[in-house]
């Protein structure tokens, strides 16, 4: 730590303020009074996962302050909300020591388990969120197999391999070239441009963290300059009129960051673009029989060099199971026929369906063009196509890969891959989570599981410390089960814990359930394979989140009184919500409406306090006789 | 999206996954079909998405262990089946025939035999790798899902050591009960064999098997120690080549000498090299490197050494090259290289010792038979001049001899021994030996002789730098001598011989002699002779000041005698050496009765040189400095007829002088008898003989006539003035006998000796002394290596000598015994 003088602080923050009111330097937490902020901050306070998760996702700047100068972070750490703080911090909240704003995040923390949180992220070696996808487009400069590039530039000595995609989404220049004569296979560099110069200008068009200095290093002053001067001409050629400007050393680190994430924000910007408008807008519905017609030329307007393909769902076909989920929406849009290059309109014969009942409308796929070079950043496709298969071997048309899951689902994988966004809906999140744990994609998977565990607490707010006592709203938005079963099959860790959780602050609802003892015992059995210990794992987590819930009342020794106040609202808003329910709420809670206090079993209790205390031990008890009944020794 | 509120639920995940029970067997046979195509190499046709599916499926379902075991299955099949067979194939009998078996094969069919094999083999490894690998990719759901939750190895994994199980390890054939490993490891080395021995052998081809043996392990754990490489193939590779080498070995010393067998030695070793690189693995080296070496080198080496053509035999003939392979083989095994400095050391003490029993011998050679005619003294001084000539020639032949020497072995040193350290501590020892060997007492005598001759005659007409050479040599000599001070004896009583006759060609060579020699031994050496020299210039200054003050004085007297003087500090030079054989203790003021103008002149010179110098006392020595006495011969007849007289310059000794002018006031045909020139003169005995027989005796310089006409001389001798003499020159010098600078005969130089071991028992008096004034306190071990390490630099003492002068010190009582205590120790006194 260093001492400064007063004066030099002084002068320090000066030279920052001027900075940043000429537009230099971004303010880290700049004020922030929109609507959608205050919201979100009121929703750290509460710890309200999925409010908090919806805002982000709709985009509001996750590091902004209020008129009281407060971050989410700071809010969030002040209240005590664990998990909101690892929410914040994964999304790229900044807790940067020595900083007005980090400091208070720190010492504002409610307890060590934040605390030890907030200094595991540290800010100073935490990267971009978007560095990944930086990083893999970067990549794909050197990577020389799986062979992706489709076009190439021969300057002097050196020859680059590069895509046709990602110029037409970055440089202005090329867009109308290639679009223009999309067959086109090499270019030529225009004169007296020096290959270095070219060198920089595609470095930093895939994203690559450019410094000028590492270029001219060992150059003469007329070589540099010639260098320079190259990279000046080129910038203007491609019209990316921001490369001569990037490329300058910055000393200041703070400023250099920023201009780092300024260029990767507008590089996904672009890419997402151009994802959109391409890929997205070009995909294709056909019935699934009539797929084999499909064929793309490999010469087509968007560069792409494979088809995936997903096939609607079974079930919107089969005869109704047990759900009344909406009509598949997809394969409601009128098919489009836009496809480009020849067209071979011999149908096939008709192809086998899968479900029983054959329906009047025929089974629909919807087809997606598609780079293999954004296709790498999964494992799956990076073997296949580094493999020897059949898919990765050089036909004259585009081949057709098949996807196992819907194309609601394959629309969200291919938008992640191409711009690392993760918007999907808590409806394709289970889906998306198998199909990102097929595919190897790690990252995806990871956000899956936070869509789920955040957003899945349903329409009432899940904060903990308003639910008490497990009460619930009458219609589920998940199914528990399967959300638990889908951790263990995915191996993602967060699912198993909300699983947990949310089983426990809703025991009294479950546990009585068959399903329930089900489950306990597929735990047991999946901890017998793993040969780990002896104990249930399901039900230990269970037992932690159930003294969590009740400890919460135990500790707080004003929440007496405050229980006392809110009794009473506690009641009505429990008496508007039961309004429409059905046969699934028990008694109890029809009689907690009229007032009484009563525990689970129906009893009388003198207070809160008791009917808390008391309701633990019923709750304890009947897990273990659940585990009695089941043989099982935890 | 946004996901909205209210009616959104999550769907239960994946069609055909949950409920669906999933056909394990259809689905296997699918995929085993796929494994099959893969195996045959039709993979291109496979659509990979499809058989990932599957798997994918299988593992999703819990049946991630039946697949696995069923994948297991399917390659020990097919390994044990299509794969052992094909190999069997190449079994051919040529390949299984014992290399010894009576009408067997040839060399070259077992080759392409064994080649075939291997070949096969690199090809069922090659396909069974890209086939896995691909087999993996497929299996890659189950890899990362099921193996890593239970723990098991990878499918890769698996697959290897399945492979080393059901081919490596099969039995060869039916009558043959060896596994194929060792089938493989007794080609290999037979080919290598192969090409020890000359023939050619595809190497590329050995290594990919090397390579295959090195991916795979023996145990099921993939540990690194246990590769099969190492396990199996190393060991056996490395005891062959043992037993190999060690046959070569034998067989190299019976038919070559050493410097063929050096060569081939190190050919081998750089093949074995070459042959790690592009046939094995690197990692082999080192091992391989050491078997070589041991057997090759190690074992062998003394024996090598002590050859007929050995070191001695190489450095007799100068074979450097052979020297420097046999240095190398060595530095090899032994970074001490013991055996070749053994035998270097050897050598050099035993010419060393030849030089040394040279030198003794001509030392003691009989004299050539005198001339006949004059009996008695005079062949025998002549002999005995002779002889000590010849010893003196002996001694610097020792000089040049070991000069010779030390050149040949430097040379040795640089060229074939790379300027090695230690070896040069091990030759510089080696010299030192035989120099100060017991057998050869004088090597510091004749290394002064050395210089000496040099000083007087050897550097005439040479150049600085040659000069300076053998300057350098002289000194590098003296570096080996040990007994410093006894050299120190030496060189004094020379130099001052040769400053006082004026026989140095250069002063200045000189004086380069001495900065020489305060560099390598110090200023304490050097003090006495640099005073010696600087007693010289006084002198000359002196003479001059004489000179000019004699001028001062007055009338030029004709008669007056000119005086060169040298005044010797006392103690600088060694006054008991100046004198003349026979007169040591007594007579150390030689007296002698000078003629009155000679008295004159000396007593002028006294009273200027007290006043120069008040309080000093000057010593004339009659027995040093020489005369030029102006002789006038009466006429005598000449060859063309005239009369001349014949004037001549005589330069004579002191002595010789004196005795001349006796003659001046001798009327003609007068004599004088021995004893009245003894009266008259004063001159002790046995100078005045010697005096008298160079002046009467010796044929070029009769200017006396002795009667009778003998070489001994006898009280009742006569002499007369020899007015016939007759000389070419007018300049004469008349020598005195044995006046020169000559080898001591042995009791001189036992004289010496006893003379140097008296000073040394000062200075090692002086030594503890010093020691004990410091320490106040020492044990009696502690003193006596103490005072030798002190005087290191001047000679080593010996134990008896320190205790001896330890005692006298107590008895003077410098020191005192510490009573009590087990140890002696001492304790200073002041």
């Amino acid at each position: 730590m260093t001492t400064l003088k007063k004066h030099e602080i002084e002068v320090a923050l000066a030279t920052e303020a001027r900075a940043v009111s000429s537009g230099q330097l971004k303010e880290d937490n700049p004020l922030d009074t929109s609507e959608n902020f205050r919201t979100f901050c009121e929703a750290c306070r509460r710890g309200d996962l999925k409010v908090c998760q919806e805002m982000i996702q709709a985009g509001v700047n996750i590091n902004s302050r209020d008129s009281h100068d407060y971050t989410p972070l700071i809010l969030a750490s002040l209240c005590g909300h664990l998990e909101l703080v690892q929410l914040l911090l994964e999304n790229g909240a900044l807790c940067e020591r020595d900083t007005f704003q980090g400091e208070r995040c720190l010492y504002n923390a409610l307890n060590d388990r934040i605390r030890n949180l907030l200094l595991s992220y540290d800010y100073a070696k935490s990267t971009n969120p978007l560095q990944p996808l930086a990083a893999h487009i970067t990549s794909l400069l050197t990577r020389p197999t799986p062979k992706t590039s489709d076009i190439t530039i021969q300057a002097y000595d050196q020859t680059f391999h590069i895509h046709k995609f990602l110029l037409a989404a970055r440089s202005p220049y090329f867009a109308k070239k290639l679009a223009a004569a999309p067959a086109i296979s090499t270019w030529k560099l225009p004169q007296n441009v020096p290959a270095d110069s070219l060198g920089v200008a595609l470095q930093y068009l895939y994203l690559s963290e450019v410094s000028i200095r590492k270029v001219t290093l060992g150059l003469s002053n007329e070589e540099e300059m010639a260098v320079l001067n190259g990279i000046d001409k080129i910038g203007r050629q491609l019209e990316m009129d921001r490369l001569f400007e990037d490329i300058t050393e910055v000393s200041d680190r703070r400023l250099l960051r920023q201009k780092r994430t300024d260029e990767l924000d507008r590089g996904r910007h672009q890419l997402e673009n151009w994802f959109r408008d391409n890929v997205m807008k070009n995909k294709v519905i056909v019935d699934t029989h009539k797929v084999d017609n499909v064929q793309w030329d490999r010469n087509n307007s968007i560069f792409a060099d494979v088809l995936l393909r997903a096939d609607d769902d079974e079930d919107d076909y089969a005869s109704d199971e047990a759900d009344t989920s909406p009509g598949p929406s997809e394969s409601s849009t009128p098919p489009l026929r836009a496809t480009l290059g020849p067209l071979n309109g011999i149908p096939v014969g008709p192809r086998q369906s899968r479900s029983p009942l054959r329906q009047r409308q025929p089974r629909k796929s919807t087809i997606y063009p598609a780079h293999r070079a954004m296709l790498l950043r999964s494992e799956y496709f990076l073997t296949m196509f580094s493999s020897t298969f059949r898919e990765a071997q050089d036909t004259p048309y585009l081949q057709v890969i098949k996807l196992d899951c819907s194309p609601k689902v394959l629309e969200a994988i291919l938008t992640f891959l191409y711009t690392e966004r993760s918007d999907f809906g808590l409806d394709v999140a289970i889906d998306v989570l198998f199909a990102a744990d097929q595919l190897f994609i790690e990252k995806l998977k990871q956000r899956a599981a936070l869509i789920i565990s955040t957003l899945g607490n349903g329409s009432t707010s899940a904060v903990e410390s308003e639910n008490p006592r497990g009460e619930i709203d009458a219609e589920e938005a998940v199914d528990i089960y399967e959300i638990v079963r889908a951790g263990w099959d995915t191996r993602v860790q967060r699912l198993e814990e909300f699983g947990a959780r949310y089983l426990a602050y809703r025991l009294e609802r479950y546990i009585d359930e068959p399903e329930f003892a089900e489950l306990v015992r597929e735990s047991a059995r999946r901890v017998k394979a793993r040969q780990e210990t002896d104990t249930v794992e399901l039900v230990d987590d269970i037992r932690y989140y159930l003294s969590d819930r009740f400890r919460l009342r135990f500790e707080d020794t004003g929440f007496d009184e405050m229980m006392d106040e809110t009794t009473q609202i506690d009641g009505d808003a429990l008496a508007d919500a039961d309004k429409g329910v059905d046969a699934y709420v028990p008694d109890v809670e029809a009689q907690v409406a009229a007032g009484a206090i009563r525990t689970l079993d129906g009893e009388i209790a003198g207070d809160e306090f008791a009917q808390d205390a008391i309701n633990y031990q019923i709750l304890l008890g009947k897990i273990d006789r659940l585990l009695e009944n089941l043989d099982l020794d935890a | 999206m946004i996901a909205g509120r209210g009616r959104q639920r999550i769907r239960p995940p994946r069609r055909g996954l949950h409920g669906d029970e999933i056909d394990f067997e259809s689905t296997w046979d699918i995929i085993q079909a796929a494994f099959r195509e893969i195996h045959t190499k039709n993979a291109s046709r496979l659509s990979y998405e499809e058989l990932y599916r599957h798997a994918y499926r299988i593992v999703l379902k819990k049946k991630g262990e039946d697949l696995y075991k069923k994948v297991k299955e399917f390659e020990k099949q097919w390994l044990s089946g299509e794969v052992r067979s094909s190999i069997q194939l190449l079994l051919s009998p040529n390949l299984l025939a014992d290399a010894q078996s009576v009408g067997g094969t040839t060399a070259n069919e077992r080759r392409v035999a064994g080649e075939k094999f291997l070949k096969g083999l690199k090809q069922a490894w090659g396909d069974h790798q890209v086939c896995m690998s691909m087999l993996a990719d497929v299996l890659m759901y189950m890899d990362r899902v099921y193996c890593q939750d239970h723990r098991v190895p990878s499918i890769y994994t698996t697959a290897m050591v399945l492979f080393r199980d059901e081919i490596l390890h099969s039995r060869t054939s039916a009558k043959d009960s060896r596994p194929l490993l060792d089938l493989l490891s007794h080609v290999i080395l037979e080919q290598i064999q192969m090409e020890r021995d000359g023939d050619v052998i595809d190497k590329h081809l050995i290594k990919s098997c090397v390579h295959m043996l090195d991916g795979l392990h023996a145990d099921d754990l993939e540990s690194e120690n246990q590769r099969l490489y190492n396990v199996s193939f190393e060991q056996d590779y490395l005891n062959t080549s043992r037993v190999f080498y060690r046959g070569e070995a034998e067989s190299m010393l019976r038919e070559s000498d050493a410097g063929e067998y050096c060569r081939r030695a190190r050919k081998r070793i750089h093949e074995e090299e070459d042959r790690c690189r592009a046939t094995l693995l690197e990692s082999t080296t080192p091992k391989i490197q050491k078997v070589v070496e041991e057997e090759l080198i190690q074992n062998r080496i003394k024996e090598l050494v002590e050859m007929e053509s050995g070191v001695r035999f190489m450095i007799d003939n100068d074979r450097l090259d052979e020297l420097n392979l046999i240095y190398d083989l060595n530095a090899r095994v032994d970074t001490k290289k013991s055996e070749v400095t053994r035998a270097i050391q050897k050598r050099i003490v035993e010419l060393g010792t030849e030089v040394n029993n040279d030198a003794i011998a001509a030392s003691q050679a009989a004299p050539p038979p005198a001339p006949a005619a004059d009996g008695g003294d005079k062949p025998k001084g002549q002999a005995q001049e002779k002889s000590l000539n010849l010893q003196t020639a002996a001694a610097i032949k020792w000089v040049e001899d070991v000069l010779v020497l030390k050149d040949k072995f430097d040379k040795v040193w640089r060229d074939s021994f790379q300027s090695d350290n230690l070896l040069q501590t091990a030759m510089t020892r080696s010299f030192a030996d035989f120099i100060n060997s017991a057998t050869f007492p004088r090597s510091s005598e004749y290394i002064s002789l050395f210089i000496d001759e040099n000083m007087k005659k050897g550097i005439k007409g040479k150049t600085e730098t040659e000069i300076d050479i053998m300057l350098e040599k002289a000194i590098i000599l003296l570096r080996y001598v040990q007994d410093k001070d006894l050299f120190e004896r030496y060189y004094k009583k020379h130099l001052c011989r040769r400053l006082l006759m004026n026989k140095s060609i250069s002063n200045e060579v000189e004086k380069q002699m001495i900065s020489k020699m305060k560099m390598e031994l110090g200023n304490n050496f050097t003090m006495k002779l640099e005073a010696m020299f600087k007693d010289m210039t006084v002198s000359e200054e002196l003479t001059s000041g004489f000179k000019k003050h004699v001028e001062g004085l007055g009338d030029r007297d004709p008669h007056r005698i000119e005086l060169a003087i040298n005044v010797l500090t006392s103690m600088t030079w060694p006054m008991d050496t100046i004198g003349g054989p026979g007169d040591n203790d007594e007579d150390r003021r030689p007296k002698c009765n000078f003629p009155p103008a000679v008295e004159k002149i000396k007593r002028g010179f006294e009273k200027y040189y007290s006043e120069k110098h008040s309080g000093r006392q000057l010593t004339w020595l009659p027995n040093m400095g020489t005369a030029d006495v102006k002789a006038v011969f009466p006429r005598v007849l000449q060859k063309d007829g005239s009369f001349k007289e014949r004037r001549h310059e005589l330069n004579v000794s002191t002595y010789a002088m004196v005795i001349l002018l006796l003659f001046n006031e001798l009327p003609a045909g007068q004599h004088i008898t021995f004893e009245e020139i003894q009266a008259q003169t004063n001159i002790p005995h046995s100078d005045l003989v010697r005096n008298l027989q160079s002046l009467a005796v010796a044929p070029k310089t009769r200017i006396l006539v002795k009667e009778p006409m003998s070489k001994e001389i006898r009280p009742t001798d006569m002499f007369f003035f020899n007015e016939g003499f007759r000389a070419g020159f007018i300049r004469i010098k008349v020598g005195v006998v044995s006046s020169g600078n000559k080898v001591e005969s042995d009791r001189e130089r036992r004289e010496t000796e006893k003379k140097n071991d008296d000073s040394r028992s000062h200075v090692v008096e002086a030594a503890i002394v010093r020691i004990m004034k410091q320490r106040k306190e020492l044990g009696h071990q502690h003193l006596v290596s103490e005072t030798i390490s002190q005087l290191n630099g001047k000679f080593k003492p010996e134990v008896s000598l320190i205790k001896k002068r330890i005692e006298k010190l107590i008895e003077r009582e410098y020191l005192e015994r510490v009573e009590g205590g087990e140890i002696s120790s001492y304790r200073y006194l002041a």
